[in-house]
């Protein structure tokens, strides 16, 4: 009986992965695009209050505009975690609400001092006849988180008051349900 | 094709790198993926004439809801005047019928002013914004504390 000795068939399996590279960046191109990247000058976590009125800031895509954002936002001053604001409560432990304006957290004294000094950054040329006075044209945008004390926010408007900056919004989340395309 | 030679191919190409990379970005952007929040802003620019200290009124045209924080109970309790308010269609219905007796009484600007607790968190006061800009109330004051001096 003779032997037959098989072909050797020299098999290569080279999977074809140009369309995995394409779905692969596709994929990149979502994540990239819809991811929300921006940390609106922000260091540390803050959810906005919703509201279904809120209209678009459109003002602070205008050129010529200048504002300064300040977060109301909760961080404890070691940094270690709130137990009241992990489970979700509300936290009013005076030192775990921090003022922040361009990642820089600020206190009583300290914001005072720096809403001077972004007060005088952008003075009006004429004086109000209203006021009597120069005002700041500058625009103050408040960012507070949802669970933030009033009183931190009354305090950022005081104090905006008393250095002449009057142009002042609050800033809100639209909902899901009623955000527009 | 990935890293082998080919015929048609005189320059083959190592692609698998960069698959590891799309692979790794993909990872990462996938985990600290978040949908972007609609955000906006609502006016609240002070008065010019009177900056914070603001002057005693002679009549009360105002529509003023006090907000009062429950701390036990982590609530705020809202009132209309001396009525406490229950919930947002409540509070909707008694601030709109007082905002149409101003109407009438030719007086439409009248304010819609928060008086709340400092203690109380934003998003309540914003709740109320909400519904006053809702009724098309766009005059909405906040109530301060005793302003200090620079």
């Amino acid at each position: 009986m003779s032997k037959h000795k098989k072909p050797e068939v020299e098999e290569s399996i080279s999977p074809n992965l140009i369309p995995m590279i394409d779905i692969m960046f596709l994929l990149l191109l979502f994540f990239m695009l819809g991811a929300d990247m921006s940390q609106r000058e922000l260091a540390g976590e803050l959810v906005l209050p919703e509201a279904a009125q809120v209209p678009e800031n459109k003002n602070i895509k205008v050129e010529g505009v200048e504002y300064t954002t300040i977060n109301v936002h909760h961080e404890t001053p070691d940094g270690s975690p709130c137990p009241v604001n992990a489970n979700g409560g509300i936290c009013r432990e005076e030192s775990h609400w921090q003022w922040s304006i361009r990642g820089k957290n600020y206190n009583k004294d300290t914001l005072k001092e720096q809403l001077q000094v972004e007060a005088e950054m952008n003075m009006e040329t004429v004086p109000d006849p209203v006021a009597k006075k120069l005002l700041s044209a500058r625009n103050v945008l408040i960012r507070a988180d949802s669970a933030a004390p009033y009183g931190d926010i009354q305090k950022v408007i005081e104090y905006c008051g008393l250095v002449g900056i009057y142009k002042i919004e609050v800033a809100a989340a639209r909902p899901a349900a009623a955000a527009k395309p | 094709m990935a890293g082998g030679s080919s015929e048609d191919n005189p320059v083959p190409i190592n692609v698998v790198p960069m698959v590891d990379v799309i692979f790794c970005l993909c990872v990462f952007f996938m985990c600290s993926f978040k949908f972007k929040q609609l955000e906006g802003a609502f006016d609240s620019w002070l008065p010019k004439n009177k900056g914070t200290n603001c002057c005693p009124v002679p009549e009360p045209a105002e529509i003023r809801i006090a907000m009062f924080w429950e701390p036990e109970q982590q609530h705020v309790r809202r009132q209309f005047g001396q009525r406490v308010v229950e919930d947002d269609a409540e509070l909707a219905q008694l601030m709109k019928s007082a905002h149409d007796d101003w109407v009438l009484k030719n007086k439409p600007d009248v304010p819609v002013i928060i008086d709340g607790d400092p203690r109380i968190p934003w998003r309540s006061v914003i709740g109320v914004v909400n519904i006053s800009k809702a009724l098309a109330i766009d005059n909405i004051e906040f109530a301060l504390g005793a302003t200090e001096k620079m």
